[in-house]
């Protein structure tokens, strides 16, 4: 029987799983929507994931966790590693293009730039306060114009003269493409506007002061939109690379760290029929009042963090 | 004139140099102290209610704490003057705190021209007629000591804590510095405490690689110096076994540099030519200093909307291309969840430990 590695991105906005064999190929993936409810999308996960995987020739011998979810997940799955977004990325991208020089990665919720030199990180910046121009932006801008969110890239790349549209912060961005279609711009140049603010608002905030050199690897679920990526190659005037399995890059970093780690734990599908649920305790230790989160497998509490000091590990 | 009361003092928690602040209002001005209560959640959620909502956040951090000295049994106030913004925040903070219905007496350091001697001994008198301005300026003295020491302690704690081999005793000895600094009460208890934590802390087996990861800190000088107010980043990377280093601290930027900064301007020249905030100079100076030691990594600490660190940024911008020195830039505000924090912290651990590897 052959060993196998699950690697679980849970984001914002989607959870990402793979399970990969030594060599890194890739033996079943998916891409899910997380719908605000981490727990229960990622047991979708493992029940899709099941479907594709072949039990008889492989098992899987260590799991990896990332994405904002992954400490949580992490504990639901008896993750033998439970990694950052940021390291997992890089790590995904460096194994499968090991000559990348610059990572350019827009999430849901995040966006990150990641400088490489030599196979290794040497750089990274990531958005701090603000979300603007990310995933978020783009589908709920989609939405007004009355289009899915994967349609955005088709309609952008139709699009001859795109709209100028302000790309400092998403709220002004906002009321000028309001205004530009209520001047009867078309929609693809608006689209295509649209997409342009985004390029430029990740060059001019994460990628602010940072030197990108090519070979360039874009991924993320925006880099599935066509039309951020013609804006990017041309704002950068060199070719950009999109991964088919861009979408899934933290997955496979986190599969792949899983592998090179010395946890061992073999997987078990079951949990996507078990019962868990998570509580939040107040801790009245003191008047910072710690919100603690406390994690239940059906009646047993399997784990807890939040409390900053040892006062609230008394709280459950 | 009838007997004057005596005042009960007190100043915003900072740092841990509220036991200095409580050393020279009790042993050098004649007064009684109030301590804050530490900061939490509640100082927060008071300041940022109370607060205009673009200030930056050692202003809310202030005002929380203020009003919780108030409510601690505090009848005076004392705020400091400053180079920045902060020159201002006296007069507001006051305000804000007489519109509520607070009474107190509010000493601002802003309305004395800090440059005269004659100055010092008019604030003196107005904290205490009676004081003795011989002894005030002998006590005085022995507060900046301890402020001295508590600065040498933690330079040093933050410095090893992260590869202490036993389990927890070297956490344990700062704590018990902290405690001798907070409760002393003479320059004896002072210099005792000192010498004990210096003792404690040097008998502690270490467990260091030859090599260990470096990491500077600079920036702003109330968010990168309060543990409270950047959730802690210190510990949090000492933990990961990094030594952690900051120059940044009440005696190398006042105490030791308190009438300029020109020696360390000398060695920046060709970066910055004059003053661009109050910690610019020293925060570019460091920065320097640390890619020219072969550190790992820097972190650069502002709270939003500060304005003189953000200038600073492009100059680290340019030091980290000159010296491929990877720097991690986090702005705080009023938030007190650390869980994008740690995402950041160890992403940036990995960075640097992959890369000290292959480079």
């Amino acid at each position: 029987m052959e060993h196998a590695y699950l690697g679980i991105d849970v984001g914002s906005i989607s959870t990402k799983g793979v399970i990969i064999d030594k060599k890194n190929n890739i033996l079943a993936s998916r891409y899910i929507w997380t719908q605000g409810d981490p727990i229960g999308a990622v047991k979708e996960l493992v029940r899709l994931l099941e479907e594709q995987f072949d039990k008889e020739s492989y098992k899987i011998v260590a799991t990896g966790t990332t994405g904002s979810a992954r400490k949580l997940v992490g504990t639901i799955l008896g993750a033998t590693m439970v990694k950052n977004e940021i390291t997992a990325h890089a790590v995904g991208t460096t194994t499968f293009y090991p000559e990348v020089r610059t990572i350019l990665e827009i999430g849901g919720q995040d966006s990150k730039i990641i400088l490489v030199e030599n196979g290794v990180a040497v750089d990274y910046a990531m958005n701090t306060l603000c979300a603007a121009g990310t995933g978020a932006f783009l589908s709920s801008q989609a939405k007004r114009l009355g289009i899915e969110v994967e349609e955005i890239g088709e309609y952008a790349l139709r699009s001859t003269h795109p709209t100028q549209i302000a790309a400092r912060c998403t709220v002004f961005a906002e009321s000028d493409l309001v205004h530009k279609i209520q001047m009867g711009h078309p929609r693809e140049d608006i689209i295509a506007g649209v997409c342009n603010a985004v390029a430029a608002n990740y060059l001019n905030n994460v990628g602010k002061g940072k030197k990108i050199i090519s070979p360039v690897v874009f991924q993320g679920g925006v880099s599935k939109n066509q039309g951020v990526v013609a804006a990017f190659e041309r704002t950068l005037g060199c070719k950009v690379i999109v991964d088919p399995n861009g979408h899934l890059m933290g997955a496979l970093g986190v599969a792949i760290l899983a592998r090179r780690g010395s946890g061992r734990r073999e997987f078990d599908f079951a949990v996507e029929n078990m019962e868990f649920r998570t509580r939040e305790a107040g801790c009245g230790g003191c008047s910072n009042h710690c919100e603690i989160i406390c994690v239940y497998r059906g009646d047993e509490l399997i784990d807890s963090w939040g409390n900053r000091c040892e006062r609230g590990a008394r709280v459950h | 004139m009838a007997e004057a009361k005596m005042r009960n003092v007190s100043f915003p928690r900072y740092a841990e140099y509220n036991c200095a602040f409580k050393y020279i209002v009790e042993q050098a001005l004649g007064c009684k102290y109030v301590m804050p209560p530490v900061l939490t959640k509640r100082t927060m959620e008071l300041g940022t209610k109370y607060s205009p909502d673009f200030v930056c956040t050692p202003f809310k951090t202030m005002l929380g704490s203020m009003i919780e000295a108030l409510e601690a049994g505090a009848d005076t106030l004392l705020m400091t003057h400053g180079l920045c913004r902060l020159g201002y925040y006296g007069e507001l903070l006051e305000q804000i705190l007489r519109d509520l219905g607070y009474q107190f007496d509010f000493i601002n350091l802003s309305e004395y021209d800090m440059g005269k001697k004659k100055e010092y001994l008019r604030i003196v008198k107005r904290f205490n007629p009676k004081a003795n301005p011989a002894r005030f300026l002998a006590r005085f003295m022995e507060g900046l000591r301890m402020t001295e020491y508590v600065d040498e302690i933690t330079c040093e704690y933050y410095k090893n804590c992260g590869f202490d081999a036993t389990d927890g005793q070297y956490k344990q000895a700062y704590q018990d510095f902290l405690t001798a600094m907070y409760t002393a009460q003479a320059r004896a208890d002072v210099e005792a405490g000192y010498r004990a934590a210096k003792r404690a802390m040097q008998s502690v087996p270490l467990d260091k690689p030859q090599r260990p990861l470096r990491v500077g800190i600079v920036g702003e000088f109330y968010t990168a110096m309060d543990a409270f107010s950047n959730l802690e980043l210190e510990q949090k990377l000492a933990d990961m076994r990094v030594e952690v280093h900051r120059w940044m601290n009440v005696t190398n930027q006042f105490l030791r540099y308190g009438s300029g900064q020109k020696n360390l301007r000398v060695k920046i020249q060709d970066l910055c030519r004059y003053d661009m905030g109050p910690t610019s100079t020293a925060n570019i100076w460091y920065a320097r200093e640390c890619a020219e030691r072969g550190y790992d990594g820097l972190v650069h600490i502002k709270s939003a909307t500060c304005t003189p660190e953000i200038d600073v940024m492009p100059v680290l911008q340019n030091i980290s291309a000159d010296y491929k020195i990877p720097v991690l830039y986090l702005t705080y505000d009023a938030q007190t969840s650390d869980v994008g924090l740690m995402t950041r912290l160890e992403a940036f651990y990995d960075m640097i430990e992959m890369r000290k590897k292959v480079l």
